[in-house]
């Protein structure tokens, strides 16, 4: 009996530390973000008024917030698809098919992982200069261009930015499904193989419902990590230019900040963070199947 | 029992980790503090005024630009040696991301030098927030060191603008400092090649315009559309004046569907299409050099800058013969009057500063010979008398810009309470970038200059 108490008393001893830090730096300063976003006050001035739901309301008539809105919806729609599709296709190859460099590839499609958004934002500023940069040249031996393709531009930059987070994410969704790729059984394949399915049939009917509890993780991960992801692009490449065509909420909020909203950009705050937990809850929601077991 | 043990090890050893975690903050704060007093230089005026009777400390924060931050060294230990009061210099390229978190935290340097104009608009944030301190009495303090005070030794008109006085209640409430007139930069050399003479109207500007774009040259581009403020004052007083300008800058009612704005308005569509087609999508702050860059490659022939360009661009290449050139916004008619806005910084004093009247003595201070000679060295320029003497290089014929007959425009857009997505920039000038690329009208831009000018008049300070 005594033991157990003793036991239990450890227990306490030894979470409280972690629970209690988790909760003065993560809780206490979520809570804070709900409890501002009621308020308003400039981000340096000490006094605050509360106005209920009033920033709420200014959020729906905010036109420039619902751009934002709408480009971090189609970033996280857009991103989320085409990398899905390449970083599986890329992971079925390089786990299923012998082909020569596995490794290099391996790497090299991982590297962007490595390296930070600011470089990579540079480097791909450098790809889309309008004049001498990568890409317009590459298009200028094959097309005559009477004015340069402004990547940059209004009409593009979206575009531009989903091909930057595009390559940057393959990578580790790529290296992801992989491992959980070499955990399925050869044997199933060779069985799969004898009863004439092909590797289509098998990379569909075999591969896929086999990892798919890994699926449902990453889609999650895809909704979080572009929100934030978008965030360090935008700023590190077209700062939400031109006239605005690139902000994304993310910005937005912290732009909103710096014009002394305070509490409006709180409330952006919110509304990202409910969206975000929405939109993970209903996609797990529907890709949820019964777990197969091997 | 031994897992017992090992447990309580790593437990303690998670504990303390996590504690180290809360305690590393201190030392990054001692490091930065040490950091301050290394990098800034200010340790030797430290230490030399650590003997002296006054021994107060203030600490001073203050934007690093283009002209570097030792002048500011330079300058803290010269007013400690004048007057006894230690300074604790904090200087940074992005000063906001620097002071910002210990000023939320209601710790504010003494003394703040750091413009409007910003994109963290810091220094807007306190003025619209009534945080800054009062420093009228400044005007009439004698400089440190010198008998003469401060108000005989500024130039007329800096301490009489929106920008100084931004409740427009005749106190001053931020110091000016360094000014540089605004204008349109152009290659000189190539205006000598060419033949051609700068223009002293609109109508020789367009006609400008369409001769080099028989030779593929752009008449204009700009850095981003932030340089336009500068730009749309001017020239909103060289179409209509001073009343004018008081009356667009104080949002005015109906005062955007006047024939003067139109007129602005019209200038500024026309000249969105001889813009360079290539410049909005490098109108950001990471790009903006490669617009800077077209005019010093002949790729463009003007844009709106400051004389701080010539040191941005001191390492850039640039075509043969190329030679700085500057002059005013044209005039809207023959014999109209040419402007040049004249840009300044601030420094002040948050409201909330522990040492106010050291902190006035140092602002003082800024305008005794000794501070505006370092500044002068540096090639940031006081707006004090009888500066013209100290310049240096290019900055002698940019400054002669006034005594060349153009006026100068000062003032700016009066402080408005924060709405939620309307800002100055986002409605004036942003959508310049849309002009160009032609994915707005003229139409759609005054439209949204007056709704926003709308909501600025009712929350005006």
């Amino acid at each position: 009996m005594k033991s157990a108490r003793g036991r239990n008393r450890f227990l306490v001893a030894c979470i409280a530390p972690a629970v209690i830090l988790f909760f003065i730096f993560m809780i206490l300063p979520t809570l804070n973000v709900f409890r501002m976003s009621l308020f308003e006050k400039g981000a340096y001035s000490p006094n605050e008024t509360f106005v209920g739901l009033k920033n709420f309301k200014m959020l729906v008539s905010d036109t420039n917030f619902i751009r934002s809105m709408q480009n971090t919806i189609l970033l996280i729609v857009v991103v989320t698809i085409v990398t899905f599709a390449f970083a599986l296709i890329f992971a079925g190859i390089l786990s299923r098919e012998k082909i020569k460099g596995q490794n290099f590839f391996r790497i090299v499609f991982y590297i962007p992982n490595i390296l930070s958004i600011v470089v990579i934002s540079g480097i791909f500023s450098a790809i889309y200069k309008p004049e001498n940069g990568m890409l317009n040249s590459i298009i200028g031996l094959f097309h005559k261009m009477e004015e340069p393709i402004l990547w940059k531009g209004e009409s593009l930059v979206m575009v531009s930015i989903i091909i930057a987070m595009v390559w940057q994410a393959i990578g580790y969704y790529m290296v992801m499904y992989m491992a959980s790729m070499a955990s399925v059984p050869e044997s199933l394949y060779e069985s799969a193989s004898l009863d004439g399915a092909g590797r289509l049939t098998q990379f569909f009917q075999i591969t896929i419902p086999l990892i798919w509890t890994n699926i449902r993780t990453t889609l999650t991960f895809f909704i979080i990590s572009t929100i934030n992801m978008a965030f360090l692009f935008v700023k590190a490449m077209t700062s939400g230019g031109p006239n605005g065509a690139s902000e994304v909420a993310l910005s937005y909020m912290y732009g909103q900040k710096d014009a002394g909203l305070y509490g409006y950009s709180m409330a952006i705050g919110v509304v990202i963070f409910l969206f975000s937990f929405a939109l993970s809850a209903i996609v797990n929601k529907v890709t949820d199947r019964e777990p197969l077991e091997f | 029992m031994k897992r017992k043990l090992l447990c309580a090890i790593l437990s303690v050893t998670m504990a303390a980790s996590l504690l180290a975690g809360c305690g590393s903050d201190n030392t990054t704060e001692q490091t930065t503090d040490a950091g301050n007093d290394v990098t800034p230089g200010t340790e030797e005026g430290t230490e030399a005024a650590a003997g002296n009777a006054e021994g107060e400390t203030i600490s001073v924060a203050a934007i690093e630009t283009a002209y570097g931050s030792e002048m500011w060294q330079e300058v803290a230990a010269a007013f400690t040696e004048q007057t006894g009061i230690n300074v604790e210099l904090t200087t940074d390229k992005n000063l906001e991301d620097v002071i910002g978190p210990s000023m939320q935290g209601g710790e504010y340097p003494d003394v703040i030098h750091l413009a409007t104009g910003r994109e963290a608009a810091l220094t807007e944030q306190f003025i619209k927030g009534n945080m800054i301190a009062d420093i009228t009495d400044v005007l009439s303090m004698t400089v440190p060191g010198e008998d003469v005070t401060v108000s005989e030794k500024l130039a007329g008109g800096f301490t009489e603008t929106s920008l100084t006085n931004p409740y427009g209640d005749g106190k001053t409430y931020l110091a000016p400092m360094f000014y540089s007139p605004c204008g349109l930069f152009y290659n000189a050399g190539l205006f000598e090649e060419k033949g051609w003479t700068v223009p002293t109207t609109w109508d020789e500007m367009w006609e400008l315009g369409d001769k080099a774009k028989a030779e593929g040259i752009s008449l204009f581009t700009y850095p981003t559309t932030g340089y336009f403020d500068a730009f749309f004052y001017a020239l909103m007083y060289s179409v209509g004046g001073p009343e004018f300008f008081n009356k667009a800058t104080n949002y005015e009612e109906g005062i955007w569907e006047t024939p003067e704005a139109q007129q602005c308005f019209d200038i500024v569509a026309k000249l969105a299409t001889y813009t360079d087609p290539i410049t909005p999508a490098q109108a950001n702050d990471q790009d903006f050099t490669q617009n800077q860059q077209l005019v010093l490659d002949n790729k463009a022939l003007f844009m709106p800058n400051g004389t701080w360009i010539v040191g941005e661009m001191a390492e850039a290449p640039r075509a043969d013969g190329f030679k700085w050139g500057m002059t005013a916004l044209p005039a809207v008619e023959e014999g109209g009057d040419a402007y040049s806005y004249t840009w300044f910084e601030q420094a002040w004093i948050p409201a909330g500063a522990e040492h106010q009247d050291a902190a006035k003595q140092f602002i003082a201070f800024l305008y005794s010979d000794t501070a505006c000679e370092i500044f002068a060295k540096a090639g940031a320029i006081q707006p004090v008398l009888n500066i013209a003497d100290k310049l240096e290089g290019d900055n002698v014929m940019f400054y002669s810009i006034y005594d060349n007959g153009a006026k100068a425009a000062m003032g700016n857009f009066a402080p408005f309470e924060a709405i939620p997505g309307v800002e100055v920039r986002s409605v004036f000038f942003d959508p310049v970038n849309s002009l160009v690329s032609g994915d707005m009208t003229e139409e759609e831009w005054i439209e949204g200059v007056i709704a926003g000018s709308d909501q600025m008049r009712a929350n005006l300070k």
